[in-house]
């Protein structure tokens, strides 16, 4: 047993400090250490930039052109970008559809989309939950009727998150009403440019459209589109949620917003509070033992020979502690996170700010990470989860 | 950066599970409890096995092995809650091993390491709480050795151990001595402990006393360390036992027609105490890594380790009690045992709220496994 990262994976982690360090634009560094507003072309930038480099699909499988990293190498690759203030990757293409359509697509869908999802050049949304089916994902009603050589789809889905933005879909749809739910949906790929698609932004607490509502009135896709077999999208959909995993408990940007945190509480006068400080104190031991956690699960990943049932705990605790300390930062500044200043979250903003600069986007990062505790598989179903691994 | 046992390591773990679960049945912890909280015969068992020597050099007849042996010795002496103080014996070798003087090394450690001599840490005082620089005891020179004035408390197997190791001041100066017994000026008054083990009150009245280092403190907090890694690893093995239990239970007990664990409410909190134990076993293994580091970086771990071990065997220990229903606190069931065991570790080498304060004492810019 032993704590350390071999030499190899040290040098590692270097090449990619270094590399990033070189490569990440200053201005989109700025504005994610400063939680300011990411433009999309800020994001894309990114995504471009990686994708040059060969490393937007950094966990692709070597035989589509991933670079071979183990789970060691993609989390050290990941705590790198993330603590030097790298935008979060846009997962939908490289990350979501990417192995679906590897392991499920026929080999024309694979060289027609992976190529566009490996550039960073085509950007994708992912069309899943609906009104009518979030936590009960499976009861999805988007239909997709055949006809002929092109299904006709007519529904609608929500909470696309940057569909606004978002060039391919793809869509849970239902192809039968026979038999179980699951038993009747399909995975399709549409083209968010054909007639019939229309993107409705939702504001969300915080003011800002980070998610849509995306309808469908008689959409034509080709068949060609669809992945794998009619009627087996469920098994897909399944297998692409397993690949979220350590991920999703974010530790690296947790540990870059708690010395975020430490910073303002200390220009705030807060840190030298004791019941204050005991609050920071407590968050930063629960980052540890999150941390703890999830280099487990990748060290038994790496050597594969124990197999561990905690994966599911990861994004319960990764997501209360996001939030977590969203909450601490709001209440460090205390009154001057009160006032809404929309325009001060841009930056380059050269107005007054009320208070201090850091103060203005803090309240409304706090409510945007409420989310975190519901998305994802809501924390009350991971629980339903974990439940079972306890009593089967 | 690897978390897998090694295949040494694993039969360890065997053999000491074997132990357990053949030898020391929750009938034969009730004798003892019965008849005072510790079996000389189990801790003889427990030596033979070679776990007293477990930190103790070859050299000196122990088993020169380290905090990740110890971890896993520990964690299957907690799922058996076993009375007798392994964790004592720990401290015992460690300390003598890294600050004694040869001839006190050469004397004692063969005798931890066989079981003759049971060696336990005498430190708390009154005044102290769970603080380690404040000590009242005073040491001073005798023709031979030191002569030792002090009230300690709470010691583990007081009244019964062979010799103690005692913090003291030597001209304002906090220094760490080996007293036996038998020696003259010292009597001890015995009782039983929450969780069903044995300790007692010291008290020293110029008792004859073996300097073991005059650099105290850095072997306390040190012994302490050991103390709290041991500790962490056996609140572990106690709350794995202690969920398996729970989960038993939910899954016969019937009510309104069904078992119980259909019930979302409780399948819920026994997810919550499954995320307890895990965050749990995670700062375990991040404790016995970071037991030789150097001394500020180990202290700073096993604060952390601490804190979130004492929340997380509160919660487990709480939420078990509550899942059985009525039959959680009685004496006759098995679990309201492990929830004192549990109770009781949470208040061994500082709670969760003390550490709360060390670690918040010692936060750094940085934060992390890997800052």
């Amino acid at each position: 047993m032993d704590l350390a990262f071999t030499p190899e994976e040290q040098q590692f982690r270097e090449d990619i400090r270094a590399w990033v360090s070189e490569n990440l634009p200053p201005d989109i560094s700025h504005k994610v250490h400063n939680a300011l507003r990411l433009s999309r072309d800020d994001m894309q930038r990114w995504a471009k930039i990686l994708g040059k480099k060969g490393w937007l699909g950094h966990g692709w499988p070597k035989e589509f052109g991933g670079p071979g990293w183990n789970s060691v190498q993609k989390h050290l690759f990941e705590e790198e970008c993330a603590l030097a203030g790298a935008p979060r990757v846009v997962p939908f293409g490289p990350v979501m559809v990417a192995p679906v359509i590897m392991a499920f697509g026929n080999a024309e869908q694979q060289q027609r989309f992976l190529p566009g999802i490996a550039s960073g050049d085509v950007w994708w949304s992912q069309g899943y939950s609906e009104p009518g089916a979030g936590s009960d994902l499976a009861s999805v009603k988007t239909r997709a009727e055949r006809q002929g050589n092109k299904y006709v789809v007519n529904g609608q889905k929500t909470w696309t998150t940057l569909g606004q933005y978002g060039e391919w879909i793809f869509c849970l749809v239902r192809t039968s009403t026979e038999g179980k739910p699951q038993t009747g949906i399909s995975f399709l790929l549409i083209d968010m440019s054909s007639p019939g698609v229309t993107v409705r932004p939702i504001v969300l607490l915080d003011g800002e459209a980070e998610v849509n509502e995306v309808f469908f009135d008689n959409v034509e896709v080709p068949v060609e589109n669809l992945i794998g077999e009619e009627n087996k999208g469920w098994t897909y959909a399944k297998h692409l949620l397993s690949h979220e995993r350590t991920n999703i408990a974010d530790v690296n940007r947790a540990k870059r917003e708690l010395e975020r945190l430490k910073r303002i509480a200390k220009a705030e006068g807060v840190y030298s509070d004791t019941r204050f400080r005991d609050e920071i104190a407590k968050l930063e031991v629960d980052v540890v033992a999150l941390e703890m956690m999830v280099l487990r699960v990748l060290a038994a990943e790496k050597s594969g020979k124990q197999s561990l049932d905690i994966a599911g705990l990861l994004k319960i605790r990764g997501s209360e502690i996001q939030q977590r300390y969203s909450e601490l930062m709001m209440l460090a500044a205390g009154p001057y996170a009160l006032p809404l200043m929309q325009e001060a979250m841009e930056a380059g903003w050269q107005g007054e700010a009320v208070g201090a600069a850091y103060c203005a986007p803090l309240a409304s990062t706090y409510f945007n990470m409420r989310k975190t505790t519901i998305y994802g598989g809501s924390n009350e179903v991971q629980r339903n989860i974990v439940s079972q691994v306890v009593l089967g | 950066m690897d978390f897998d046992f090694s295949d040494d390591q694993e039969q360890l773990r065997d053999a000491v599970r074997k132990w357990v679960d053949k030898g020391y049945s929750f009938e034969r912890r009730r004798t003892a409890v019965k008849a005072g909280g510790f079996d000389r015969d189990a801790f003889q068992e427990m030596a033979d096995l070679g776990l007293c020597g477990l930190y103790i050099p070859e050299a000196h007849d122990g088993m020169g092995m380290g905090p990740v042996e110890g971890m896993v010795v520990m964690e299957e002496l907690g799922r058996g809650i076993v009375l007798e103080p392994l964790v004592q014996s720990l401290i015992a070798g460690g300390v003598l091993s890294g600050y004694a003087p040869d001839a006190v090394k050469l004397a004692w450690l063969p005798r931890v390491a066989s079981g003759a001599a049971l060696v336990v840490l005498a430190y708390q005082e009154r005044a102290a709480r769970y603080r380690l620089d404040v000590c009242e005891a005073k040491a001073t020179p005798a023709p031979v050795g030191y002569a030792l004035t002090a009230t300690k408390s709470i010691v583990p197997t007081g009244d019964l151990a062979d010799a103690f190791i005692v913090p003291a001041m030597v001209d304002g100066q906090l220094a760490l001595f080996l007293v036996e017994r038998t020696a003259s000026g010292v009597s001890t008054r015995g009782y039983g402990t929450q969780d069903g083990s044995r300790a007692a009150e010291l008290t020293l009245h110029n008792a004859p006393a073996t300097l073991i280092t005059l650099d105290g403190l850095t072997a306390l907090e040190h012994a302490v360390d050991i103390g709290i890694a041991a500790t962490c690893a056996e609140a572990v093995g106690v709350m794995d036992k202690t969920l398996a239990i729970t989960a038993d239970y939910l899954n016969t007990r019937k009510q309104f027609g069904v078992v119980i664990s259909s019930f979302q409410a409780l399948r819920h909190r026994a997810a919550d105490m499954k995320m307890q134990l895990e965050l749990a076993r995670s700062m375990s293994y991040y404790a016995a890594l970071k037991l030789n580091a150097p001394a500020p970086e180990r202290r700073a771990a096993m604060a952390r380790a601490k804190y979130q071990l004492g929340n997380s065997m509160r919660f487990v220990g709480q939420q078990a009690v509550q899942l059985h229903g009525g039959i959680g606190v009685t004496d006759e069931y098995i679990v309201s045992h492990y929830f004192k065991k549990l109770t009781q570790l949470e208040m061994t080498f500082g709670d969760s709220l003390h550490h709360l304060s060390e670690v918040a004492s010692r936060m750094q810019d940085t934060a992390g496994v890997f800052a």
